[in-house]
């Protein structure tokens, strides 16, 4: 009898601890979409730009952005993740430094901008207000590489003139001023370390115009050294934590710690190669796990979001696609995250950083403005050496003597002297 | 002796009397004074560059005090110029090399020069932009493109161009480029590649007259010229040329050319570089006005305009010696008989119209929802006006037309 009851018992708490579990899944669940319906997304770096070079040549009459399926975005996808504002790069390969790569660039912010023009969906902001007022998916734009600049400063403000809010310092390959934590993947500048005192005039003139500071793809001298020069908060906008997996473009805990001091952001990243360095099983805890280190190393307060989609080929499961944002957010809440530290993450820690360059920006006005050069280093056969170049057409200048009009006085009484005395 | 004393007594009277010549002279500076000059193209851009590698903070660089070239502040100033369009010329030399880098660069120096003295220059976009600046006494200050290969064949460049300020392109250099053929092809120094514009030539005039920038026809070979002006759904300019009628230089225009500048209420503002007045190399004053008296002729008042080239070339007509000169000139146009409508046409209204009606086709064509060329059909909504960038643009204020 009393073995009935016990029993009864047991089947009656199963039963109950079995609904209060299906419950309690689904409450997280929905926690996480609520909380992203009024705190939605700000994320760091998309490349889906880049894939529609690739795909398409920049020919946005031969897709439609709403449907599309080659790639892991498309807007209802972006609108099923609660993403509120996306920086997309416009990334141009390497391969294009020294060559073409400013026209390059030029030619996927063009499209960037035909793209947030043509959907009504998206909206093309520059500003933290921007993000902040917007009810569409706000666009912004990230270059991704100081080889987009070609070494020219000028080049670095056209760039924000066209809206560029930030830049990723090096891609895969140092520049004349950068170095990159990629090593051996290009055979550009093997001997620079860090940044050169040119590139220090890149971080101060960003600084001075308002544009981010992205560290991620940087080597961790040069990431030390920005983060010492630069007056402003900087940005990873793609790359997780270093202790996790010792990948190269993850960030170590010590220079985690000088984001907390700079006040800064690291955008965790999605990329199934750099969260778990070659383990078989890569899901939505091994990414979870990167936020707790980061949080307990630097604080909630430096952590955004970056998933680089669409710039990478492996993403955990479960975070296949950028409508799966979702199943970050539910994780972090299982793991004891709270609702302020999550809004942080999901937007308000990037809008601090944003306006506090912005401020940065605004107290820079009596700056001088950046004219420094780097000529020695960036000679090639691509560019026209000015210093010895002989016009084709006589361009020279060659100033004549002002010649004085005479004046009729002059002239008059000339003629009167040379009358009387004839 | 009679004859004599009547002779000094006519020429005490002379040197007594202001002369018609001084009259002229007050004219001219009071119609300029309310009408001033808007000139097609000046190189002071690739004299900063030359000079001073575009280090404006240099104190050599002083446009208060620069006294070598034929621009600086004060002669601006005397000269009566309200409006200026700075060329943002890259040497032919640097097309498949760095010319994308180099046009932005010397867009940039242009931007900096309207922030280090915004009490001169007014850096503006647009029409209204030009008329707020004179009635504010500035330096309207726009931006010319001198020369395709600046593009370096990408649509996307040159809609970039357009979003940072760039109002009209060259559609050549001294040089062809992959889609349009140059002046010397005419002088049978180059071989012709398109005779005038290829496909994608024409498709970038396309672009330019949807995107609202003015095509200018300087540089280009004749077969170019007429292309230009058959396709183009918006008035062109040649920002500095002269008239080949009466100096047969090849960067001149002929009059068949002319009379087709007439029939599309296009604009040839007038060059003032001796090689193109009087196919030597001296010339004056006089010499200039007969090229603008010509253009007057053949094509109307309301072609005729002023393209000086100062600073990008090397010399000047007496009289004509550097950009404080301009008054010298409409008063010996005073003159010949031109009315004071007709040189307000000729110092800027033309101009403006020209402005305003490229700026109407760029508005129909967007709202349209025209195809896009080489990056095909965003159809377009009615074309917003986007106040972009203004945050970075200072004293810019552009108007950027909507979905550039």
């Amino acid at each position: 009898m009393e073995m009935k009851r016990n029993t009864t018992k047991l089947l009656w708490l199963l039963m109950f601890s079995d609904i209060v579990l299906f419950s309690y899944e689904k409450s997280l669940r929905e926690q996480a979409i609520e909380l992203m319906q009024d705190a939605r997304l700000i994320d760091g770096h998309n490349d889906l730009v880049l894939r529609l070079r690739i795909f398409y040549q920049n020919r946005l009459s031969a897709v439609n952005l709403r449907e599309l399926n080659k790639t892991h975005t498309n807007l209802a996808k972006l609108q099923a993740g609660f993403v509120g504002a996306q920086f997309w790069s416009v990334y141009v390969l390497c391969s294009a430094q020294n060559k073409d790569a400013v026209r390059l660039t030029l030619e996927q912010i063009d499209v960037v901008k035909r793209m947030c023009n043509s959907y009504k969906e998206l909206e093309f902001v520059t500003t933290s207000q921007g993000i902040s007022d917007s009810r569409r998916i706000a666009c912004l734009i990230g270059i991704e590489g100081g080889h987009s600049i070609d070494s020219s400063l000028a080049t670095l403000r056209m760039y924000y003139d066209l809206g560029v809010r930030y830049m990723s310092l090096t891609h895969s390959c140092n520049t004349p001023w950068s170095e990159s934590s990629s090593k051996g993947m290009h055979n550009f500048y093997p001997n620079v370390n860090g940044l050169t005192a040119f590139g220090q005039e890149v971080v101060k003139e960003m600084n001075r115009l308002g544009m981010l500071v992205d560290l991620s793809h940087t080597s961790d001298m040069t990431a030390k050294a920005a983060l010492s020069i630069s007056k402003a908060p900087v940005i990873f906008s793609h790359s997780s934590a270093f202790s996790i997996c010792n990948h190269s473009r993850n960030v170590p805990n010590d220079i985690l710690q000088k984001l907390k001091k700079n006040k800064g952001i690291i955008m965790v990243t999605f990329n199934a190669d750099v969260l778990a360095c070659g383990r078989k099983v890569v899901n939505v805890s091994t990414l979870a796990d990167h936020f707790d280190h980061i949080k307990k190393i630097a604080g909630s307060e430096s952590i955004g979001i970056g998933g680089d989609y669409d710039g990478v080929e492996r993403f955990p499961e479960g975070l296949e696609d950028v409508s799966k944002y979702p199943s970050l957010i539910e994780e972090l809440l299982r793991r004891g995250w709270n609702e302020t530290e999550l809004k942080g993450v999901l937007r308000e820690n990037f809008l601090r950083v944003f306006r506090e360059v912005e401020n940065v920006r605004n107290l820079s006005k009596l700056m001088d403005v950046g004219e420094s050069e780097t000529l020695q280093e960036v000679q090639n056969s691509c560019r026209l050496d000015l210093r010895n170049h002989q016009p084709q057409k006589v361009r020279s200048f060659g100033f004549s003597s002002v010649t004085q009009p005479l004046s009729l006085t002059f002239v008059t009484v000339s003629h009167l002297i040379l009358y009387y005395e004839s | 002796m009679p004859g004599r004393s009547v002779v000094v007594l006519a020429l005490a009277l002379r040197l007594l009397l202001p002369s018609a010549g001084q009259q002229h002279r007050e004219e001219a500076e009071r119609i300029m004074t309310t009408t001033p000059v808007i000139d097609g193209h000046n190189d002071l851009p690739w004299q900063l560059l030359k000079r001073f590698n575009n280090q404006l903070g240099l104190p050599e660089a002083n446009l208060l005090l620069l006294n070598d070239t034929h621009t600086n502040i004060p002669k601006l100033r005397s000269g009566h110029v309200g409006g200026q369009f700075w060329s943002v010329y890259v040497p032919c030399d640097t097309q498949n090399k760095d010319a994308v880098k180099r046009t932005l660069e010397q867009i940039d120096v242009v931007h900096r020069m309207c922030e280090l003295y915004p009490d001169t220059f007014a850096c503006v976009g647009d029409s209204d932009g030009i008329r707020q600046a004179f009635q504010s006494n500035k330096v309207a200050s726009l931006i010319g493109v001198e020369g395709g290969h600046s593009i370096d064949s990408s649509l996307g460049v040159l809609r970039t161009f357009y979003r940072l300020g760039v109002r009209y392109m060259t559609l050549t250099h001294s040089c062809n480029t992959p889609w349009a053929d140059n002046w010397l092809v005419d002088t049978g120094d180059e071989p012709a590649l398109h005779h005038g514009l290829s496909s994608f030539g024409k498709t970038v005039l396309e672009e330019m007259n949807r995107l609202g920038m003015i095509v200018d026809l300087a540089h280009v070979s004749v077969e170019t010229m007429k292309a230009a002006l058959n396709i183009s759904k918006a008035p062109v300019i040649f920002s500095h040329s002269s008239a080949y009628s009466l100096c047969q230089h090849r960067r001149n225009v002929p009059d068949e050319v002319l009379r087709m500048v007439a029939s599309t209420g296009s604009l040839v503002m007038v060059n003032f570089y001796n090689e193109y007045v009087t196919c030597r190399d001296t010339a004056t004053l006089t010499d200039v006005a007969d090229h603008m008296d010509h253009v007057k002729k053949v094509a109307g008042v309301q072609s005729v305009g002023f393209g000086g080239d100062y600073d990008g070339v090397s010399r000047l007509p007496t009289g004509l010696e550097d950009v404080s000169t301009y008054p010298a000139l409409v008063a010996e146009l005073l003159a010949r008989n031109w009315t004071e409508e007709e040189l307000k046409a000729a110092l800027a209204e033309n101009l403006i119209r020209v402005f305003k009606k490229v700026e109407e086709v760029s508005t129909a064509r967007r709202s349209w929802g025209h195809i896009q060329h080489g990056d095909m059909g965003t159809h377009r909504a009615q074309g917003h006006i986007e106040h972009g960038n203004t945050q970075s643009m200072g004293t810019w204020g552009h108007i950027e037309h909507g979905d550039t």
